[in-house]
């Protein structure tokens, strides 16, 4: 077995009164680049620095490779972390800053100085050992913690949004990057982040989080394509939402109405009864000339056409009265729709997934946003 | 075209307003303000300029110029700063007392600012404002409790040097944990989190990460200690056995009273020599291990600049 496995057990952490991490339960096998996904405040950040012992659990375990770490201090434990600002030391230069950990391990001099210059080499910046971290660009300040965490050998490497402070094209390179990097050592990476395009690209698994909760844990493309609940179907990418009652069960999937019409869903909780949302990506919305009265079908009017470089996005208002969004890919042809266009919109039932509304109904982003913001200020006496 | 010529031409002004113009342009430097600051620099030093002027008189008038001599510091065989053994105990006893002052006062606040920056508990929060209470203390109140607890309480210090030392220190230390407390939360935690996570004991992370990041602020706060109480009157007044532990302004301010000569504006000259050496080293000191860190900030001053100028 690979090193680095991880398992939270009813891992909590409670603030004042904020209950930031609610009995977690998840386990990471080693060697895998896992993520932490969700909107700031559901507890991601909390649970990356109760691995890296920054934070005390409030109630629960953190196994590292069979071992109860929960209550080791930081110091002591086989994980490093880096930084979303870095936190590369401002008095030390790029060599001191990567030598840190070894000394005060006590490693010899030359194993020291070997080991110094393989990082720096792995991270692309030999030749740079003479610079101060503000004598660096935000990419080479990056690569330099990245250095400094990986000399020491860690089982575990913690990253808390670290391409969070770079420009979007420095960004892309560096997932890439970043990736290659963590197959190259073949260590368990716990990366942290809110964006959901980072986590779908470099993750092998992740963990979408909401309210101190995971809400699904799965593959990149399981999780995009078939959202458990709301809350992952509309946090990851663009997603049309839609009310709807379940009539029950046919043969491939889940009868669902909608008013007058009625559709069948392949995905999603098939078996369910009463009122349901139903939700399809933009992508996978086709649309057809207007008439069209096959199975799967919604009648409805282009209300805007929107170009957006590589596609082109149709929000379309259906008979029912709600906005569906679709994606056509650009081709470089002419779309023939405009405003006003009376089209249909084809739901391909492999496409469309019936979720549960439970009460862990998904909050609008924004929304969820600004309840993490004002949080805090609520557990005041008021 | 005489119509475009009208639209440019400036509107013409009287003097004043043009004076005004220059003054309050939005557009322009805020003149105003330049000229409030020169007034107040100018109002501040020509009295301390005139007192280090006369400070060189060769005669014995304070008054009234007449030639340049170093008779006063130490040319006179009887009443020059370096004769007279007054003076001469005096400059020796402020500069015991600001040194010792400097080495305790420094590293108790260091510990005390960390102290209350990283513990939040019961009691952080009155202990961090009653820190603030030795700076708006009136400085005669705690001379005269200081000198009751000396003489009453405590009664084997006594007044006298260490009564002194004691009392500089008590005041001194809110500087230092003032002082060093807002560079604390300057650098945050991340720092110390970083070397923990790198291996770093907490020990380990305070002396190889906490205190080389805190030394700009601990060299300046030395400085303004030392600065304090070199310039310290009251509380040395009180806590003095006479004679030999008068400091400075002590001797300054009786000489004044009795008959003053030239010489008490030497040792004046020399006590403000002295404390704008200890703050410009303070001052220096903390560019120099701050450079890194200001050059971003640099950076967008320099665009400020090239911006302004266009």
């Amino acid at each position: 077995m690979a090193r680095g496995e991880i398992r939270l057990i009813g891992l909590s952490k409670e603030f004042a009164d904020v209950l930031a991490v609610d009995h977690l339960d998840l386990a990471i096998p080693g060697g895998e680049f896992f993520s932490l996904l969700g909107p700031s405040g559901c507890g991601k950040t909390t649970t990356l620095r109760m691995v890296a012992g920054f934070e005390r659990p409030t109630e629960g375990r953190i196994l590292l490779d069979g071992t109860d770490v929960a209550y080791t201090p930081p110091h002591k434990r086989n994980v490093n972390t880096v930084f979303q600002n870095y936190a590369l030391f401002p008095h030390l230069n790029v060599f001191d800053n990567v030598a840190f950990g070894l000394r005060r391990a006590k490693r010899p001099k030359d194993e020291l100085r070997e080991r110094v210059a393989k990082a720096l080499e792995l991270v692309q910046l030999t030749g740079l050992e003479k610079r101060k971290a503000s004598q660096l660009s935000g990419g080479q300040q990056q690569r330099v913690a990245l250095a400094r965490a990986l000399v020491l050998n860690p089982a575990v490497l913690l990253l808390d949004e670290p391409l969070g402070a770079l420009d979007a094209k420095l960004r892309k390179a560096l997932q890439i990057e970043l990736k290659t990097l963590q197959r190259e050592v073949g260590i368990t990476f716990l990366y942290v982040t809110h964006d959901q395009e980072e986590a779908l690209t470099m993750s092998d698994r992740l963990a979408v989080m909401n309210g101190g909760r995971v809400e699904q844990v799965g593959a990149p493309q399981e999780v995009y394509e078939s959202p458990e609940t709301l809350f992952v179907a509309d946090f990851l990418g663009v997603s049309n939402l839609m009310d709807a009652t379940a009539l029950g069960t046919t043969g491939g999937g889940c009868r669902v109405a909608l008013q007058r019409f009625e559709l069948e869903a392949g995905g999603g909780a098939s078996d369910a009864k009463g009122p349901v949302k139903i939700v399809i990506r933009p992508e996978r919305v086709e649309l057809e000339p207007h008439g069209n009265a096959a199975p799967n079908r919604l009648p409805g009017m282009v209300e805007r056409v929107i170009y957006v470089g590589s596609a082109v996005q149709v929000i379309v208002r259906v008979a029912t009265g709600e906005t569906l969004q679709a994606l056509v890919p650009n081709t470089g042809k002419e779309l023939p729709y405009e405003q006003g266009t009376p089209v249909a919109l084809f739901l391909p039932v492999d496409a469309l997934r019936v979720l549960p509304v439970g009460e862990r109904a998904a909050p609008p982003e924004d929304a969820a946003e600004t309840a993490a913001e004002t949080a805090p200020v609520s557990t005041g006496p008021s | 075209m005489s119509a475009v010529a009208e639209l440019q031409a400036p509107p013409t002004r009287s003097s004043v307003g043009r004076f005004r113009g220059w003054l309050t342009n939005p557009w322009g430097r805020p003149r105003f303000l330049v000229v409030m600051t020169w007034a107040y620099v100018v109002w501040s030093l020509v009295p301390v300029l005139i007192a280090v002027q006369f400070s060189f008189n060769s005669t014995r008038s304070r008054t009234v110029w007449q030639d340049f001599s170093t008779r006063w510091y130490w040319g006179d065989p009887v009443d020059s700063v370096w004769h007279d053994p007054g003076l001469r105990s005096a400059l020796v006893q402020s500069l015991k007392l600001a040194s010792a002052d400097v080495l305790i006062a420094t590293p108790i606040g260091v510990l005390l600012a960390i102290g209350l920056a990283r513990w939040h508990g019961f009691g952080s929060r009155p202990s961090n404002f009653l820190m603030l209470f030795p700076l708006v203390t009136p400085e005669i109140v705690m001379g005269v409790s200081l000198l009751l607890i000396f003489t009453e309480v405590f009664t084997f210090v006594g007044t006298g040097t260490t009564a002194q030392i004691l009392g500089h220190v008590t005041f001194s230390i809110s500087y230092v944990v003032v002082i060093v407390r807002g560079r604390l939360f300057s650098i945050g935690r991340q720092y110390e989190e970083a070397a923990a996570d790198l291996g770093a004991s907490p020990t380990g992370a305070l002396v190889r990460v906490l205190l080389p990041l805190l030394a700009p602020a601990i060299v300046a706060s030395a400085a303004v200690v030392f600065a304090i109480s070199i310039d310290d009157f009251v509380i040395s007044q009180w806590l003095s056995s006479g004679g030999d532990t008068d400091t400075v302004p002590i001797q300054i301010y009786s000489a004044t009273r009795a008959a003053p000569l030239p010489s008490t504006n030497a040792i004046a000259t020399l006590m403000m020599l002295l404390t704008l050496a200890s703050v410009t080293l303070g001052f220096l000191v903390w560019r120099a291990f701050t450079r890194g860190e200001r050059r971003a900030g640099a950076k967008v001053a320099e665009e400020f600049r090239t911006f302004e100028m266009r």
